[in-house]
């Protein structure tokens, strides 16, 4: 195996994941956000926005904080120090990759 | 990876999906205006040489807390809340363009510099900076960088007798002074109109295709 299939084989598949990815590159640029933002900017459906977000707090990249916005419900999320040098070292991978 | 780029530049883009960025610097430039029309057109002992100073800070705590609101009560229900990560090199960035500008406008007239040209240069500026904030999102925003980059230019070829006039409560004042005073107030208030007519249009064109969603939690 070359070194470039050796780089690809060592991309982090729970970030890899189209979904998971947008998740992880929308909280990286920011220091939190809550659910309804990653909604709209992900398009996706709280169903599947939900069972990302599992994934990647099983993985300790996002930390999930549930919190009340008046008498309103809200869903916290921001990137971990795991989950940023996770995605740091994916783009590095990628780039080598690619 | 320039898809994962555009997505990293989103939560920038983001902060000004409802108008709202452009409003604040349409009232941080139309306020400055009334501060410096207030100050050159008012008696030297009048009460606005006195509080001049507060009246700036009460305008920028208005601008933050009164934006704070607003996306409290119509942006954050509609698309979702987002806390920016605070970049200490955007603030130096802002800071030591800021200082550069200054020490710009004190060598320009300690030396006599023509006004007019630093005036279409700082035009000029504040159109690409409002393009590359602004504009790269939404489209037709740059039909108003557009605008500001033909109004600096405009702004520097009006006739120094009108600029003086704007720039002076007296004939007795040094010209060049004048001058500079009447272009920052003509600049101010054209740049501060365009973004209030820009953010106005962002603002009403959100809130009719960004419905308030069924408040069923998250």
């Amino acid at each position: 195996m070359n070194q470039q299939i050796r780089t690809i084989a060592d991309l982090d598949r729970v970030i890899h994941e189209p979904g998971r990815l947008m998740i992880v590159a929308l909280l990286f640029a920011v220091e939190r956000a809550d659910f309804l933002y990653l909604q709209h900017e992900t398009a996706m459906n709280k169903g599947t926005l939900s069972s990302h977000l599992s994934r990647l707090e099983e993985a300790g990249y996002v930390a999930v904080t549930k919190t009340y916005r008046g008498k309103v419900p809200q869903t916290l999320l921001c990137l971990t120090r795991a989950g940023r040098k996770a995605f740091e070292q994916y783009r590095r991978n990628l780039k080598e990759a690619l | 990876m320039d898809q994962i780029g555009d997505l990293l530049d989103r939560p920038r883009l983001y902060y000004n999906i409802d108008g709202l960025g452009e409003l604040g610097g349409s009232v941080t430039c139309l306020g400055f205006a009334v501060l410096l029309w207030l100050l050159i057109h008012s008696p030297a002992d009048s009460v606005w040489h006195r509080i001049s100073f507060f009246a700036f800070v009460a305008l920028m705590l208005l601008i933050h807390y009164g934006t704070k609101a607003v996306k409290t009560r119509i942006t954050y229900p509609r698309t979702g809340f987002v806390e920016y990560r605070r970049q200490q090199q955007t603030a130096a960035i802002a800071a030591a363009l800021g200082a550069l500008a200054a020490a710009g406008l004190g060598v320009v007239f300690r030396r006599h510099w023509d006004i007019s040209m630093l005036a279409s240069l700082a035009g000029l500026v504040f159109a690409a900076a409002y393009g590359y904030h602004f504009a790269m999102a939404v489209r037709w925003k740059l039909v108003i960088a557009g605008a500001m980059a033909v109004a600096s230019f405009a702004i520097a070829f009006l006739p120094a007798d009108v600029l003086g006039a704007l720039g002076s409560d007296s004939s007795a004042a040094h010209p060049d002074r004048a001058k500079l005073g009447g272009t920052i107030l003509i600049s101010l208030m054209v740049y501060g109109t365009m973004l209030l007519i820009s953010g106005g249009i962002s603002l009403w064109l959100y809130l009719r295709h960004m419905p308030v969603p069924a408040q069923e939690g998250q």
